[in-house]
């Protein structure tokens, strides 16, 4: 079955149509990348599907039951957000950070029990920062933050982690480190992953390291194509999303195989 | 530190000021005279204490002493709670409008009574409510972020009743009723008593126990509205709940004390500088530090001049050096 679900969905601010005719189905163990350019609509399918907006039409699935009759403390026991960008106001320590992904198990007027405050412990060490959890997060690199917010959507304990541009703003040694944390987490924990991102090859990397992954390309309002990246990343696809003229190249690495990647050449 | 020396402090600091505060007026009353009523006070023993005493201590000095201690929990503690809920370290109490439509609340009663009365109260309250339901029905109007709304619609409303404020001054008698609004809007614990206690007593306990209960879901309401959705919080209970409660405790502390600034802004953010940012640790301490604040800067105000000081005066001119001094001393620690 699958965990995560959307049948035809349609959404609009206003009369401002925003995505229409949408379908996915997510099963458990598998990462989806939605890929498409900026304002397409991806970041509003994530906050429909993390229940902060409400479909116009059609309907969300989770776990096989309509959405809709999800709280969003019941909600947030199944599906786990790593924001794309999160703003810091005030400088909690990095695990009080992490514990507030214990809120759905929290009472409305208690605070993280013993046990919680493990978890999250147990999170941040999960994400290699255990060392930094009485450090001010606002001190923190973006990869170190971005990593923070990815060990408080695994204190949330959920099958299904959806992440939007995790790798923004990061270096490319801390895009790596943060890729290879979603491997682990997919291959090892069984978690499921759907994640926003601007970056074909991250879709090509996951496939290229063995893990069930699958694109969907969204373009002006709908799926154009969903598939393995292999299938649907292609340079005719690439020319219709960002019409741009792209190579996909291939190459071996020793203990991986064959690899791919996509890389631009010029816009058209 | 240790936990329960912390919740002690919390508990015992606003208890040790209040009651060092009795020792403390122009009126002279010796160190062993106060203990003395004090004691037959509580021992209910009618052992000859003249009664200029008993009235001084017991009916003056000590209610004075606890209002002022809840007054200015109450301001802080809804400043925190309100700098946690909208994610801006420069809001404070009155940023729903709630000081400004009391204000004006109790303006318009003195208008109408010629002096301050019993109605003013019951004006200044109902007013800081209504100010607080305007900002929030000017932030239904639209609806795409309702946070930001919220803070503008409270901009506009306060904005609003701050100009019924002048225009009621304006409109005022010279003689009697002008100087009866601009005293109240400057803020005085002169005239408490425990009826007051008692009566404004309600709303903010009922603000401040909310606040205590809900502290922690403070946190994560402060990490902005979609986070906090998806880390499983009902936004519309949860974020309903924190501006009731601050309003209230807000509504009750002015209207029996007049408009004091700065308690609401800053105290909060001197019990960073000593406890951090956690709304664990944080909600407690400010209404601790608020309580003690503001029964300090009222002993302050009642020694140094003759005539009473206005409290939203001293409140500043007090405050504002203590704060430079602890941002020295912490290097803005908790920043």
């Amino acid at each position: 079955m699958a965990l995560v679900e959307v049948i035809d969905g349609v959404f609009a601010y206003n009369k401002n149509r925003i995505f229409t005719n949408i379908n996915l189905s997510v099963e458990k163990g598998e990462i989806l990348c939605l890929l498409g350019p900026n304002g397409c609509g991806k970041t509003t399918l994530i906050d429909c599907i993390l229940g902060m907006h409400m479909l116009n039409d059609g309907k969300i699935l989770i776990n096989g039951l309509d959405a809709k009759k999800f709280h969003p403390g019941e909600l947030a026991k199944y599906v786990a957000y790593v924001p794309q960008n999160h703003e810091r106001t005030f400088p909690y320590k990095v695990l009080d950070i992490v514990q507030m992904g214990r809120a759905a198990y929290t009472g409305r007027f208690s605070s993280p029990s013993q046990q919680d405050q493990d978890i999250a412990a147990e999170a941040l060490a999960m994400v290699g920062l255990i060392k930094l959890k009485d450090r001010p997060y606002t001190q923190l690199s973006g990869g170190e933050g971005q990593l923070v917010m990815l060990a408080r959507a695994l204190a949330q304990q959920t099958p299904v982690i959806i992440m939007d541009e995790p790798t923004a703003h990061l270096d490319f040694k801390h895009e790596m480190l943060v890729l290879e944390m979603i491997l682990d987490l997919v291959r090892n924990r069984e978690l499921t992953v759907i994640m926003a991102t601007h970056f074909p090859n991250h879709a090509f990397w996951f496939e290229n390291n063995a893990l069930k992954t699958r694109v969907a390309l969204m373009h002006e309002e709908h799926f154009v194509e969903v598939g393995p990246p292999m299938d649907v990343i292609c340079e005719k696809n690439m020319r219709l999303l960002y019409n741009i003229d792209t190579r996909l190249l291939s190459f071996r690495v020793n203990e991986l195989g064959e690899m791919h990647q996509i890389v631009p050449v010029k816009t058209l | 530190m240790n936990k329960k020396i912390i919740i002690l402090i919390v508990f015992a600091a606003p208890l040790l000021v209040i009651f060092l505060s009795l020792f403390i007026g122009r009126y002279p009353v010796s160190i062993a005279r106060v203990l003395q009523v004090l004691w037959s006070g509580i021992t209910a023993s009618t052992w000859g204490q003249p009664d200029v005493y008993n009235t001084l201590i017991w009916q003056i000095r000590m209610p004075r002493a606890i209002l002022g201690a809840m007054v200015g929990g109450c301001l802080a503690i809804s400043g925190a709670a309100f700098q946690g809920l909208f994610r801006n370290p420069l809001v404070s109490s009155g940023i729903l409008g709630v000081s400004a439509g009391a204000g004006f609340g109790a303006a318009l009663s003195i208008l109408i009574f010629h002096s301050v009365t019993g109605a003013t109260y019951v004006f200044a309250f109902a007013f800081g409510l209504l100010a607080v339901f305007l900002s929030y029905l000017i932030s239904k109007i639209y609806n795409s972020s309702p946070t930001i709304m919220l803070v503008l619609g409270g901009v506009i409303v306060g904005s609003i009743f701050s100009a019924l404020i002048s225009f009621a001054k304006y409109a005022a008698d010279p003689y009697e009723e002008l100087p009866a609004i601009v005293f109240w809007l400057m803020g005085s614990l002169a005239s408490s008593s425990y009826k007051d206690i008692l009566v404004a007593g309600i709303p903010m306990f009922i603000g401040i126990s909310g606040l205590v209960l809900i502290r922690w879901r403070i946190n994560v309401l402060s990490m902005g509205d979609r986070e906090a959705h998806a880390l499983g919080i009902n936004l519309v209970v949860d974020k309903g709940l924190v501006i009731v409660c601050s309003t209230l405790a807000a509504a009750g502390a002015v209207c029996v004390s007049g408009v004091i600034g700065w308690v609401g802004l800053v105290i909060p953010h001197i019990a960073r500088m000593i406890v951090g940012n956690d709304n664990r640790v944080l909600i407690p301490a400010s209404l601790s530090l608020g309580a003690c604040f503001l029964v300090l800067v009222d002993d302050v105000g009642r020694i140094i001049t003759g005539a009473e000081m206005p409290l939203g005066i001293l409140t500043s001119l007090v405050g504002a050096p203590f704060f430079i001094w602890l941002l020295k001393k912490t290097k803005a620690g908790g920043w």
